[in-house]
């Protein structure tokens, strides 16, 4: 998604620039630092298993114009210092993968790395969110390792399968339209849906159990 | 629940099929009165859907000799609205209730439900075990912290599972009310079913869980 620059004359000219100013290499620098460990667990995996937990991952910065207004929503003061010390979510990596198992796999790996601290994780999995989402949630505080000091910050990784996205991903188009006529009817047939694909992931990894067993 | 339907017009009995399905019944269907007669007499069906006019043997012909053999089964037919007489003699011969042509899919449905609430077997909407609640009208499979929506035969057998919890029901059970005639269906299907239902149990922190006796059957249990 994002492409690291270091080209700092560029970095000042975008709204990300010019909002989170040095904390911004910061943020990106803990991206790079948990996707790489994402990618090694692949490839660990890749080659111990045969199989890829991870389908994609998504990673960004949340936008100047997303952040300002969250901390203007939260009453915080409207600076880089706020986002990157009172919101957790200033740096963010969206995981998907296959399997409800590889989900808590690469969240144990995560929580096991010994210089992550995890600051909050939320299961939706096991206690789905009362319109049906679900999903994986870890705030983890990463070292980020300068010249003569060590500065924390925070990432929010979201856990999840193929279908718990495409359902989370139709769900977020609700939140952004006014006015949406039978606005009932689709948050209950929303709340169906996230119900009929939970049951259907179980009965894959069901499945995929009864496939590895032969092996 | 398994349903017989005799209905020769091929667009409207693979409509009918598609939209019982979607409610959650076994469906066999027959295109004639001698397949009809045939399927009555050879499996247990919990409903029997017939149309009047069919080749080979005519939905009251067929009907006649289900009760003359002895079958008890709740019948429900399906007349031309012109046709009073037919209601009358389908009526008489023991038909439980009739249907006339065009019909609304709700009013099938519906009375389909009135026929089999008849039954000695008298289950209710709502089921509940320990903290487990299975709901009829919208299949789904709760506790107080999240809720799943079951597939058709996931349904069939976790109904099964609630209604008969002090007996152990057998794969070869299972395999008769919820399979029935499905020729593909190999006999390990029912173990994948109940794997699917254990998971979910499991998922939603249950208090109950399927215990299995070998070579007896299954049975709902508290979990220990």
């Amino acid at each position: 998604m994002s492409e690291f620059t270091y080209n700092t004359r560029s970095i000042d000219l975008t709204p990300e620039g010019e909002f989170y100013k040095e904390s911004l290499v910061l943020l990106e620098g803990a991206l790079i630092e948990l996707t790489s460990r994402l990618d090694i667990f692949r490839k660990y995996r890749a080659m111990t298993h045969d199989r890829d937990p991870i389908e994609h991952y998504k990673f960004r910065v949340k936008s100047a114009g997303s952040m300002k207004e969250k901390l203007k929503r939260r009453g915080l003061p409207v600076t880089s210092d706020s986002a990157l010390t009172k919101i957790y979510d200033a740096a963010g990596i969206r995981v998907i993968s296959t399997f409800i198992d590889d989900v808590y796999a690469i969240a144990d790996m995560l929580k096991q790395q010994s210089d992550l601290v995890v600051v909050e994780e939320k299961d939706y999995i096991r206690n789905p969110k009362p319109n049906g989402y679900r999903s994986y949630h870890l705030i983890v505080e990463v070292p980020m390792h300068l010249m003569d000091s060590i500065s924390k910050v925070y990432c929010e990784i979201q856990i999840r399968t193929i279908a718990m996205d495409c359902w989370a991903s139709l769900e977020h188009q609700l939140k952004y339209k006014q006015n949406i006529v039978n606005q009932e009817l689709i948050v209950e047939e929303l709340k169906r849906c996230a119900d009929e694909i939970a049951s259907t992931d179980l009965n894959m990894q069901t499945i995929r159990d009864m496939i590895m067993e032969q092996e | 629940m398994r349903i017989l339907l005799a209905e020769d017009e091929k667009e409207l009995s693979k409509a009918l099929v598609a939209i019982l399905k979607h409610n959650h019944y076994s469906v066999d269907a027959v295109y004639d009165g001698q397949e009809a007669l045939d399927y009555g007499l050879l499996e247990n069906y919990d409903v029997i859907i017939l149309d009047i006019m069919m080749p080979k043997l005519s939905g009251l012909e067929v009907l006649d000799k289900f009760r003359k053999s002895g079958i008890a089964t709740p019948v429900l037919l399906l007349t031309a609205k012109t046709e009073v007489e037919d209601r009358i003699t389908g009526l008489d011969l023991g038909a439980d209730d009739y249907l006339g042509k065009p019909f609304a899919m709700g009013e099938l449905l519906a009375r389909v439900r009135a026929m089999t609430r008849r039954q000695s077997e008298f289950t209710p909407n709502l089921m509940e075990t320990g903290n487990v609640r299975l709901d009829k009208s919208s299949f789904e499979l709760s506790t107080e912290k999240a809720s799943f929506r079951l597939g058709n035969k996931e349904f069939q057998m976790m109904e099964m599972l609630m209604g008969n919890q002090k007996r152990l029901i057998s794969t070869e059970q299972f395999m008769e009310r919820i399979w029935g005639n499905e020729a593909e269906a190999e006999i390990n299907v029912v173990w994948v079913y109940i794997s699917y239902l254990r998971k979910k149990l499991a998922a939603l922190e249950a208090d109950v869980e399927i215990k299995v006796v070998r070579g007896v059957g299954y049975t709902l249990e508290e979990r220990i």
